[in-house]
């Protein structure tokens, strides 16, 4: 009773900040284009230009300090080493003069200054906008070209058997580029300005001249009016240039600023709020191990906000893992009904679906069909070899963890053998020195590269959605949520489930698992195509041997234990594991920057990830 | 001094939890003496030696009241070890032999004789050298004494079981100071001349002064072997009795006894003897601790034939055997037609259902909802509730779910609905979504093992009133196997006694207890009658 009385108290103030900070949050925000934000904008842009023109200013007394030194021991017929002293003393002297007097700003009257900086800011920018449409009018003339000759280099590097990528986006050389005859004349005002704008300064600083101004011009341009300005991006800059004291109230600058992490904040906040008042009723539906997950990825969706990554991206680019790993983690589905536990031997799939791929290759077989054709060939082999597979748990019962996760280990072993070996002859597979096939085969537009994910893709801002990809998991999904409600989809649960209760009935266990085995396999070897085609390589060798791993651990974390699951624990399973994996990485070299901590952390929190999931095989409460 | 009784437990009172399992017993042994304890399954003999033997059961489920006195000395047994200290050694139901070790290690088994050496002079005593010839006349003297002439040397692996069990009595013997043996059901496993050879045994080591605690169900050997014999009957003492105030009839009468009134009581009707519905014939099934060794009976159509005796003596064997779930042989006739052994499916198909005595085990998948469970048998082997697309089939969700509700509300399952899991249900809804499953198959004979075994009174009386119900209105025949002889008496038509795998008679549930104790330990009435006439 207690208990809940502090936990709705707790999640009242929760409650309140949150409304709190959303509030100062919506109030702020508007504030960015309108009086106050410019306002704030114009006192800190006239403090940073003001003080990069003192640096000028200081340099230009020193400049004239060295001249009297020089002409003064000149004329007293001193010689060089006398003159170096005498100037290097003089410098010293004047910096320590000007650079220890700190300006006193607020007498400075800055007023004309002000008017002609706004003005100058404007022209720039519509300078710019003028630029940038010119540009990608370039740009837009010589795509094609540019296109059509990296792909010659590319199919130059395949016949040379060069390591190639994936087709990375080609970029238009801009060397050619010209600037256009509009952009000269708004170049010109601008720069028209800029002599307004220095009289101004003159009028501050006596001492600047013409040659000071014109070597200030780029660093005040840069000042003033950088591509891509906002409010944001201007207000940090000013104030990493240490122009904070300009502004009279610093906390309304910083909530104008913060305004949108406020407000990012405060809907946190709420979250918090109520996963904390319905914890236990969160923790009974769902289970421990998908709130805590859950409750992980919120927190990194907030961080993602609050660091300004790009959160939709970062989203969408989970939405293409959860697909491209879906079918994966649906493998697991029917060899956990079916009795064999988690189907660690999965690789013997992921092998069957990679020689469909290459065959796919090796006969040129373009696009969708193309796509086709390998989940035949790689269904079909992966039928024969989960039949095998299926041959020896039947005769291994009881061991299936261990069978299955030595199993796997040794296909993959097995098949580093075979790729060197297997007669392929096209030179996009093969390595053109000596045999065998090259570690990551390129996918490209003349294979199934995306054929799943850009069908019907569309986007809304920058959250890209792969359209083909999420219908055709969903499919997959479909399919197998319709085989487990018929008659032996029915009987081959009740085999995982209990083997001695569907013997007792006269269901054949062992046709059962081999049923299960062999489609978790064939899925299996789907799932690979899928993934392949979505990531743009197949790998070979040593690269499947986790993916069993990772998609158990993905299937235990949504809810599945090693005798009992459903599709939707796919779903949620893969979505949280791809969905930490994805935003977990940028925040965390958010956190740790300029380290190469990236790959480590990778490792760290998928392989962190797969022993949690494992240490929750046993699944959750029974719903 | 020496006192009068060698062991002496005073008014023994143990509780598991709200379950009293022992009250007030209390047994007294003589030096030298044979005492039998005799009692059916869950009679409380197990827990006696285990408060005796000092299990660390009995410790973490809060002691037991009463008291211990050995010698004359009240004694507080703390552990196993302790009662081995003391004087108490134990011979196993199950043999704790190690196969790989000759028998002179099996006997000398942590006792070893030991000579030191050099290296044990230095690293201390569990590196002294086994002095083998000593350990060998000891155990020699040992298996003399039980009367067997085997080589010592000889492996205990590939040893007959009856020999196993003399090495076993060999060991206890062995060990000097002992003063109490307790035999489990020694003569469970023997063949006839070794459970002779075994009584002998018996009676020589009792002659040499150390009091023996025989437990049995076999009222012969009692009679044969014991001086006294200590009845417990659902966990109270029943009877304390010498063996010359006393005969096989007591006994067997004492055993049983009549617990109170029926749970059920059903008005009596001669019982049909029309049509035969199921003819066995031969049956032996290789069941693990529940053999049938060849049983031949017949079911008549419409009756309901109980099948009782003793845990472990095969009646579980029966139904099991005849669906096929175990290995079988034999002839089964169902309705004039033969039966094809060796599926379960086939059984299912012919119309016999059955609902299992092991319902987590065999009888229920626990990770899926009610619904699922009801009518999975009708929907794999008749292929009822599946909507058909071709060669593709679905589930009927809209079928299922009418006939779980009528189910549900039948038998009064007690749950939240048709979709919950049957993992989260009591023992007794489990139960009745057992028999509801095998009613969706519209079964003509029903076999019901051990039907009320873990659940609570209202429970039975529901699964039995169920089963009466099935019986009158809808004329199925049914066989219920169960321990409880009074649940058999109060709704049987007759009653088959099992004992060691074989049917001893087909009894009338009126019949008397002395009958079915006597069948239960194997001797069929009639004969025995016939034996004391003559």
């Amino acid at each position: 009773m207690t208990k809940k009385k502090s936990r709705k108290i707790i999640a009242v103030v929760l409650a309140i900040l949150a409304a709190a900070a959303i509030v100062l949050g919506a109030m702020n925000l508007p504030q960015r284009t309108g009086d106050k934000g410019n306002a704030i904008i114009d006192a800190l842009r006239i403090r940073t230009l003001l003080n990069a023109t003192g640096d000028g200013v200081v340099e230009s007394y020193v400049a004239i300090a060295k001249k009297e030194a020089t002409a003064k021991v000149k004329a007293e017929g001193g010689g060089m080493s006398a003159i170096r002293e005498a100037v290097k003393k003089a410098e010293e002297e004047t910096r320590a003069q000007y650079s220890n007097s700190t300006t006193d700003y607020s007498k400075l009257d800055t007023t004309a200054l002000a008017a002609a900086v706004t003005d100058y800011a404007a022209l720039l920018e519509s300078y710019d906008a003028i630029a940038l449409k010119a540009e990608n009018a370039y740009i837009e003339e010589n795509m094609a070209a540019a296109q059509a000759a990296a792909k010659a280099e590319r199919e130059k590097k395949i016949a040379a058997g060069e390591e190639v990528g994936e087709e990375t986006e080609v970029s238009v050389d801009m060397s050619g580029f010209v600037a256009t005859a509009e952009m000269t004349a708004a170049k010109e005002k601008a720069d028209a300005q800029y002599a307004a704008v220095g009289e101004a300064l003159k009028g501050i600083y006596p001492v600047l001249d013409d040659s000071a101004l014109a070597t200030l011009k780029d660093t005040i341009e840069k000042i003033v009016y950088t591509r891509g300005d906002d409010f944001t991006v201007k207000y940090d800059r000013y104030m990493a240039a240490g122009s904070g004291e300009a502004l009279d109230d610093k906390m309304s600058g910083f909530m104008v600023r913060y305004a949108d992490d406020l407000i990012y904040a405060g809907v946190g906040l709420i979250v918090a709020a109520l996963v904390f008042l319905f914890s236990e009723l969160l923790i009974a539906k769902l289970g421990i191990p998908r709130v805590i997950i859950g409750v992980f990825f919120i927190l990194l969706c907030f961080m993602c906000l609050l660091y300004d990554l790009s959160l939709p991206t970062l989203l969408s680019n989970t939405l293409v893992r959860m697909g491209m790993n879906s079918i994966m983690v649906l493998a697991m589905v029917p060899g956990i009904q079916c009795g064999i536990s988690l189907n660690l031997g999965l690789p013997i799939g992921l092998v069957c679906g990679l020689i469909g791929g290459l065959m796919t290759i090796e006969l040129n077989i373009p696009g969708a069909l193309g796509f086709m054709f390998a989940i035949i060939v790689g269904g079909a082999l992966a039928a024969g070899a989960g039949w095998l597979y299926a041959q020896l748990l039947n005769r291994l019962k009881g061991e299936e963890m261990g069978v299955t996760t030595y199993v796997g280990f040794s296909i993959v072993s097995l098949m580093c053998i075979a790729w060197l070996v297997l007669p392929f002859r096209s030179l996009k597979l093969r390595w053109p020195l000596g045999t065998g096939l090259r570690n990551t085969i390129g996918l490209d537009s003349s294979n199934f590269a995306h054929i799943l994910d850009d069908f019907w893709a569309f986007k809304i801002g920058s959250f890209e959605v792969p359209t083909g990809l999420l219908l055709f998991m969903l499919a997959c999904c479909g399919l197998v949520w319709l085989f487990s409600r018929s008659k032996t989809g029915v009987a081959m649960q009740a085999v995982g489930n209990n083997p001695r209760f569907a013997e007792a009935t006269g269901i054949d266990v062992d046709k059962m698992r081999i049923i299960g085995t062999v489609l978790s396999t064939v899925l299996g070897a789907v799932g690979i195509l899928v993934y392949s085609q979505s990531y743009g390589f197949m790998q070979l060798y040593t690269a499947p041997r986790q993916m069993g791993f990772i998609a158990a651990s993905a299937i235990l974390i949504g809810g599945a234990s090693t005798s009992r699951c459903k599709i939707s624990h796919v779903l949620v399973g893969t979505f949280l594991f791809q969905g930490v994996l994805t935003l977990g990485m940028p925040v965390a070299n958010v956190l740790v920057p300029g380290s190469t901590i990236s790959e480590t952390l990778r490792i760290l929190i998928s392989n962190g990830i797969i022993l949690y999931a494992l240490t929750k095989s046993g699944g959750g409460s029974r719903g | 001094m020496a006192a009068e009784y060698i062991l002496e437990m005073k008014n023994i009172t143990k509780k598991y939890g709200e379950n009293t399992v022992l009250s007030d017993v209390s047994l007294k042994i003589r030096p030298g003496e044979i005492h039998a304890l005799l009692g059916e399954n869950g009679a409380g003999k197990s827990t006696l030696m285990n408060v005796l033997f000092g299990m660390p059961v009995i410790h973490a489920t809060g002691g037991f009241g009463g008291e211990v006195l050995l010698d004359g000395q009240k004694t507080m047994i703390a552990s196993p070890h302790d009662a081995m200290t003391r004087g108490i050694g134990m011979v196993h139901q199950e043999f704790m032999l190690l196969p790989g070790f000759s028998i002179t290690e099996n006997i000398k088994l942590n006792r070893e004789i030991t000579r030191p050496n050099v290296v044990s002079r230095v690293l201390g005593k569990s590196l002294e050298t086994l002095d083998m010839h000593a350990m060998s006349h000891d155990a020699r003297s040992a298996l003399d004494s039980v009367g067997m002439s085997i080589d010592e040397y000889t492996r205990v692996h590939g040893l007959p079981v009856g020999y196993m069990q003399f090495v076993e009595i060999a060991r206890e013997i062995d060990k000097t100071g002992v003063k109490l043996l307790v035999f489990d059901e020694p003569t469970a496993v023997l063949t006839e001349s070794e459970a002779t050879q075994l009584i002998s045994v018996m009676k020589d080591i009792a002659s040499k002064g150390i009091a023996i605690i025989f437990i049995t169900h076999r009222l012969d050997e009692v009679m044969a072997a014991a001086n006294a014999i200590t009845i417990l009957r659902d966990g109270k003492l029943a009877a304390v009795r010498q063996i010359e105030e006393t005969s096989l009839v007591d006994l067997a009468e004492l055993m049983i006894g009549r617990k109170g009134e029926g749970v059920v009581s059903v008005a009596s009707r001669p019982a049909p003897h029309g049509k035969v519905a199921m003819r066995v014939k031969d049956l032996v099934v290789d069941m693990p601790g529940e053999e049938v060794k060849g049983v031949s009976f017949d079911v008549f159509e419409g009756e309901i034939l109980g099948i009782g005796g003793l845990a472990g003596q095969g009646k579980i064997g029966i139904p099991n055997g005849v669906m096929s779930l175990y290995p079988n042989e034999g002839t089964i006739e169902l309705f004039g037609e033969t039966l094809k052994l060796g599926n379960a499916g086939d059984a299912l198909r012919s119309g016999i259902a059955m609902v299992s005595e092991d319902r987590k085990g065999v009888g229920l998948l626990l990770d899926q909802s009610i619904e699922d469970n009801i009518v999975f048998n009708a929907m794999q082997i008749k292929g009822e509730y599946l909507m058909k697309f071709g060669p593709f089939t679905n589930k009927n969700d809209a079928a299922i779910r009418a006939v779980a509700l009528r189910m549900i509300k039948e038998l009064d399952i007690r749950c939240f609905g048709p979709t919950q899991h049957a993992g989260t249900l009591s023992g007794g809804n489990q139960q009745k979504v057992c028999i509801a499953r095998a009613l969706a198959m519209n079964p003509k004979f029903l076999f019901v093992s051990e039907p009320t075994r873990g659940i609570d009174i209202g429970a039975k009386r529901l699964v039995l009133e169920t089963l009466v119900k099935l019986n009158r209105e809808r004329g199925m025949t049914i066989v219920m196997v169960s321990s409880e002889l009074q649940e058999l008496r109060s709704i049987s038509d007759r009653i088959a006694i099992v004992s060691e795998g074989k049917l001893v008679d087909i009894l009338d549930p009126n019949a008397s207890d002395a009958d079915f104790g006597l069948a239960m330990s194997g001797i069929k009435p009639g004969e025995h009658k016939q034996k004391g006439e003559n």
